[in-house]
């Protein structure tokens, strides 16, 4: 036999034996009765113990096992959950909430008042730690007054306790399981939702199926997965192949080609990040309103959202994105330059002037490339920017200095109003009390009315009331013009056209409970 | 010769000595806090300052080195600061992983590299010699990124052969493997084939020649085992290489391994997975470089450990 048979046979027979060990020949004959459902996600929770949580990724899959006493509709309506209904005193410092009856953790222990008090006295025990504890900041105790009822106290009225209350970050899971790792982290959790976890293949996957006792809608698929793809391109080929049944963060350029493939949908939808550009109100020339207004004339957000986002940002109408909870629709400012140059003029500046942008790059999609369109833009109105950027964390130590310290004109940074109601996009942001380094008021800007607007608003427990006292706030944020509002960011996500009832939520996270596969 | 192997054990200390050292250091000059990087953006300073506290971030860096490496050399590499699990666990979940992909990976390039070579060289200058050399040099210069993507595309998107990505089955074995081993399968046949031709021009290969025996035992019962000696070195290297060089087919592949486990957590400044995660790739390729040096000896009669004689 000759060196080039043998060879060949060799060749043939590591072949034969790849695929004999692989039983990969062919691919797989198609599955008619689908009863899985894969969603390749981006990045791995970095938990999924409600104490521990603090990325979308972990409050996604994590929101599938473990519930809350309230759920955010993706409008930012608040519906019962594992509450039926709540009703606070007439000052607002305490809130009593009647618990649903009947309802078994995965391991079949009662879900009650006591687990409850359980839950939530952990999450705010400084010992253990957790990182959004600051949501709960305002309760002082969690007090037991029925089987089905438990009553919060607050320290001062805070309307915003609602919200807060419906994080995904405050789930309840079975107090046997939170005895057991009180201060350590629970690891696969035990909670009362639809989905409950069989494993947790670290780096790989999390894998849950349903839960037949669930004390709502029981979800029609029987297994759901969550699979861990970092690489964009993979995740994207994971689902064109058909292995993933859902993926989220489609990166803006492959969005536009999987929306020409007929067997993949592609969603948009909002986030609850806005990005802009803040300007130092303490400062020439941005103590002067007019200048401020100008510059929000100046710039083109159309543009940006079209060329940079693909269409897939919106441009900001308002201090915090629509999805929010007190949001109401002002702007945006049209976009004019030849009126921002009159403005400019009528300010004292018809040469315009020049100034330093500071931004952060990599920290949010396309941070520099907005940067650098802004001044392109203003440059047409004669104001110059020398840009400058900045490591992530020392770009904050930078920003969050005293009033008196601060040398910065311009920054460019992005805000999420993670809670979905306006207290948290506003008041932090815009009260005069709120400045760097105690509060996230960066601008240091200051509205008497404002502040007394945004301090009812916190204390007022009527919705409605509440709602038309941001409206006001919002006004007069607006037109102060503080800030260059820019645009909202979005999120993609694509799945399989046989896939249908997937929730895309603006918290970035998708949820799959009322999902169904059609034909 | 065993004296030797004692010697060489003990020579390892001082290089996973130095080397923790460096790697200690290096990670905390990067920019970036752990503790911000845990808390998030939109944490308290307060909260920020207890968590430097909970993982001794707020001690000098020597004070930090020395709690770590007396802790390590009992077994507790200590917590990670992602995901708050011990840092064992974490390492002993994902290394079986990669050392799997390597090992298939060292076995399809030896497997179809050494064949390859050999018979390049004893049909110097065929059109086969040309062939797979020149696939040889496509195979070591590929980007490895570049490769991944083509075979996703190819096997997985058009034709469907194989998954993408992630594992669960021997087929997600396949293209992760492939692409890790094609560069270590290049330099195999590439090696094999010069090693060979010059073996072939042994006299003793000529004596054999001149007996009048067949061109096949020549080559395979004369030949092949001397030929093997360099083979064998850069095998083993190569190993070392593939288990710590699995980062990218590991991202791009979604191998939940130690590569991308190491890589995911210098994006997180996860400070105690990412020094013993390098720690422990680094004494590994010190443990099979020692071993590489004694099967010499099996191989080759004429290499002699002397030990401590020679002083």
């Amino acid at each position: 036999m000759s060196i080039g048979k043998r060879f060949a046979l060799l060749v043939l027979g590591v072949a034969v034996a790849a695929l004999v060990l692989t039983g990969a020949g062919a691919p797989e004959p198609e599955v008619v009765e689908r009863d899985t459902l894969t969603i390749a996600i981006g990045a791995e929770p970095e938990s999924l113990d409600p104490v521990n949580m603090t990325s979308a990724p972990a409050a996604t899959v994590g929101e599938h096992a473990v519930e809350r006493l309230i759920y955010m509709e993706e409008d930012g309506s608040l519906t019962p959950m594992l509450a039926t209904s709540w009703d606070s005193n007439e000052e607002g410092t305490e809130w009593t909430f009647q618990l649903r009856e009947g309802v078994q953790f995965h391991d079949g222990e009662p879900f009650n008042a006591e687990a409850v008090k359980a839950n939530l006295d952990r999450f705010l025990d400084p010992d253990v730690g957790a990182v959004y504890a600051f949501l709960l900041g305002s309760v002082q105790e969690v007090e037991v007054t029925g089987e089905y009822e438990v009553r919060l106290h607050l320290e001062e009225p805070f309307a915003p306790i609602l919200s807060h209350l419906s994080h995904s970050f405050i789930g309840m899971i079975s107090p046997v399981q939170l005895e057991e790792y009180y201060l350590d982290d629970a690891g696969e959790p035990i909670g009362t939702g639809p989905y409950e976890v069989v494993s947790w293949d670290r780096g790989d996957r999390v894998q849950m199926r349903v839960n037949e006792n669930y004390w709502g809608n029981i979800p029609e698929i029987p297994n759901l997965n969550f699979t861990f793809i970092s690489e964009d391109s993979a995740r994207v080929v994971a689902l064109e192949t058909g292995e993933a049944d859902a993926i989220m963060a489609v990166p803006p350029t492959d969005a536009i080609r999987l929306d020409d493939d007929p067997n993949i949908d592609v969603t948009y939808q909002t986030s609850v990040r806005t990005i802009y550009v803040g300007f130092n109100v303490n400062h020439e020339p941005f103590d002067n309103k007019t200048v401020r207004q100008a510059l929000n004339h100046a710039v083109d957000k159309e543009i940006i959202v079209e060329a940079i986002f693909e269409g897939n940002a919106f441009v900001a109408d308002a201090p915090i994105v629509d999805a929010v909870f007190g949001h109401s629709s002002v702007g945006p400012y049209e976009y004019d330059p030849d009126r921002a140059r009159e403005m400019l003029a009528e300010a004292g500046y018809p040469d315009g002037f020049d100034v330093t942008l500071y931004h952060p790059t990599g920290r949010y999609p396309q941070d520099s490339t907005v940067a650098e369109v802004v001044q392109d833009q203003l440059a047409d109105v004669g104001v110059n920017l020398t840009l400058e950027t900045m490591e992530w964390s020392s770009y904050l130590d930078f920003l969050y200095l005293p009033e008196d310290e601060s040398d910065y004109r311009m920054y460019l940074l992005g805000w999420g109003t993670v809670t979905l109601d306006a207290d948290y996009g506003l008041f932090a942001l815009f009260h005069g009390d709120q400045g760097a380094p105690a509060g996230n008021n960066i601008s240091y800007y200051r509205n008497s009315e404002v502040d007394d607007l945004l301090e009812r608003a916190r204390v007022n427990t009527n919705p409605d009331e509440r709602e038309a006292l941001y409206a006001d706030a919002i006004e007069l944020i607006w037109d102060d013009a503080s800030w260059l509002f820019l645009y909202n960011e979005g999120q993609v996500n694509a799945s399989r056209t046989y896939v249908e009832g997937l929730i895309h939520h603006p918290l970035e996270n998708l949820s799959a409970w009322e999902a169904y596969f059609v034909d | 010769m065993y004296q030797y192997i004692a010697r060489r054990l003990i020579l390892t200390i001082p290089v996973v000595l130095g080397v923790s050292i460096i790697v200690f250091a290096i990670i905390r000059m990067l920019p970036g806090d752990p503790a911000r990087a845990m808390a998030g953006p939109q944490a308290s300073p307060q909260y920020i300052e207890s968590v430097r506290a909970r993982y001794g971030l707020d001690q000098p860096i020597p004070v930090q080195y020395v709690t770590f490496m007396s802790r390590a050399v009992q077994g507790d590499l200590g917590v990670s600061v992602f995901s708050r699990r011990p840092v064992m666990t974490e390492i002993g979940e994902r290394f079986p992983r990669t050392l799997l992909l390597a090992s298939v990976s060292l076995l399809l390039a030896t497997a179809i590299g050494v064949p390859a070579g050999i018979i390049s060289a004893t049909r110097r200058n065929s059109l086969f010699d040309n062939a797979s050399m020149i696939a040889a040099l496509v195979g070591v210069a590929a980007p490895v990124f570049w490769l991944a993507l083509m075979l996703q595309l190819l096997f997985a998107v058009q034709l469907g052969w194989f998954p993408s990505s992630g594992i669960g089955t021997p087929a997600h074995l396949v293209l992760p493997s492939v692409t890790l081993g094609a560069a270590s399968a290049g330099l195999f046949a590439r090696i094999t084939r010069s090693s060979m031709l010059e073996v072939l021009r042994e006299d003793y290969v000529t004596t054999a020649r001149a007996k009048g025996l067949a061109e096949n035992v020549v080559v395979y019962k004369h030949a092949l085992k001397s030929a093997m000696i360099p083979v064998v070195t850069v095998l083993g290297l190569q190993f070392g290489i593939l288990l710590g060089g699995a980062v990218l087919t590991e991202t791009v592949f979604a191998w939940p391994g130690i590569g991308r486990l190491l890589v995911d957590s210098i994006l997180r400044r996860d400070y105690p997975v990412v020094q013993a995660t390098v720690m422990m790739l680094a004494f590994l390729f010190v443990i099979i470089n020692l071993v590489v040096d004694i099967a010499y000896a099996f191989l080759d009669p004429r290499i002699q450990y002397q030990g401590g004689q020679s002083e």
